[in-house]
């Protein structure tokens, strides 16, 4: 007789305590495993989040680094990609907060005194090399012009397609927060690639 | 048609896109849709706008993966050198400290009589029971903390390289 059928959600749970179990025990194959597995999504979150490839790549080996040392911490009751976007994001901060004492958010809310500099317009900022070769042009435009605090919210929420919830675990905010950032970086997306103003 | 009735509707097209909206809110803005143009061309350049941000690419450096993983399994087998040391750490100040508190009130009588042997102070062979007493616990703060720090300078390389 077969059994009651599998869920999506019950594979997933599977699969996250599994992740859970192997980090405890500091696997290797299964971090390799890992490592390959979320190597674009993770590249990709930094990316947007510093606005520079080659930071980006500093991030993304001291982020696995941390996964390796932490694994115990990770009790495979949510996702993940959550887990490791909040990792990830923790380093940027740190590293923020160690170069100019301030958060990552306050450099990068344009509602501060100080908003982060991402480029001079006359340049290529590093975001817009990065993606120059792969995308169309006003796509390119559009997300240099988004300050990177919702580039990082339309980023989890439209393209990792974290909920809304798991998004407010990543960035240690309220959910309020959260969707008062995506609505301002829906409308600064809108804007940007129409040509118009950004926040 | 009132203004605040568009920015209903534009606010339904977001919140549709961010959270979702109930059937209700959902028929009503279709209906508004069919016969705003405005607001259906809001519609519109907001999910080109999603679309172009789903679509975008981001090419991964070469041998990215393989070089994290090299570096991951190198500082996987630091761990586990240093796991024995460790352990042996914590076994040694264990036994330390259980033997210590098992042979304190011998060592208090053993430092009594030293001191009134010797003629040193009360205050000092107090101040010297307590401190044999608590050394391991010192030393293995001290350990801690030198590893801590190692740890510290090792991940400086990420704040040089920027």
């Amino acid at each position: 007789m077969p059994g009651p059928p599998l869920s999506f959600s019950t594979l997933m749970s599977d699969e996250a305590k599994t992740i859970a179990r192997g980090l405890q025990k500091r696997d290797p194959d299964l971090l390799d495993r890992l490592i390959e597995q979320y190597q674009y999504r993770l590249f990709r979150y930094l990316v947007y989040v510093t606005g520079s490839r080659e930071r980006a790549e500093d991030f993304f080996q001291e982020t696995w680094i941390r996964v390796l040392e932490r694994g115990h911490q990770y009790d495979g009751k949510s996702k993940f990609e959550a887990w490791l976007f909040a990792i990830a994001r923790h380093l940027v901060i740190d590293w923020q907060r160690s170069k100019k004492a301030q958060s990552l958010d306050t450099l990068t809310d344009p509602e501060q005194e100080h908003p982060l500099q991402l480029a001079n317009e006359s340049e290529l900022s590093p975001l817009h090399q990065v993606l120059s070769h792969e995308t169309e042009e006003d796509v390119q435009a559009g997300l240099q012009k988004i300050p990177a605090i919702y580039r990082e919210v339309l980023v989890l929420r439209f393209q990792e397609e974290l909920q809304i919830e798991e998004m407010a675990g990543v960035l240690s905010v309220p959910l309020s927060t959260v969707k008062s950032r995506l609505y301002r970086g829906l409308e600064a997306l809108r804007g940007a690639l129409q040509g118009g103003a950004v926040l | 048609m009132s203004e605040s009735v568009h920015d209903r509707a534009l606010q339904l097209i977001a919140q549709a896109r961010v959270e979702g909206i109930a059937e209700a809110h959902s028929t009503w803005l279709r209906a508004h849709l069919d016969q705003c143009e405005f607001c259906t061309e809001h519609a519109h350049q907001t999910d080109r706008a999603l679309r172009s941000l789903r679509t975008a690419v981001i090419a991964l450096p070469d041998g990215l993966a393989s070089r994290t993983q090299f570096r991951v399994r190198l500082r996987a087998q630091e761990l586990r050198e240093r796991e024995p040391k460790r352990r042996a750490l914590w076994f040694t100040c264990a036994v330390s400290w259980i033997f210590g508190v098992a042979t304190a009130p011998y060592v208090w009588s053993l430092f009594q009589w030293f001191g009134q042997r010797t003629g040193v102070p009360k205050m000092v062979w107090e101040v010297g029971f307590g401190l044999w007493w608590t050394i391991p616990a010192f030393f293995a703060v001290a350990v801690l903390l030198m590893e801590n720090s190692r740890r510290g300078e090792q991940a400086d390389w990420i704040n040089q390289g920027s």
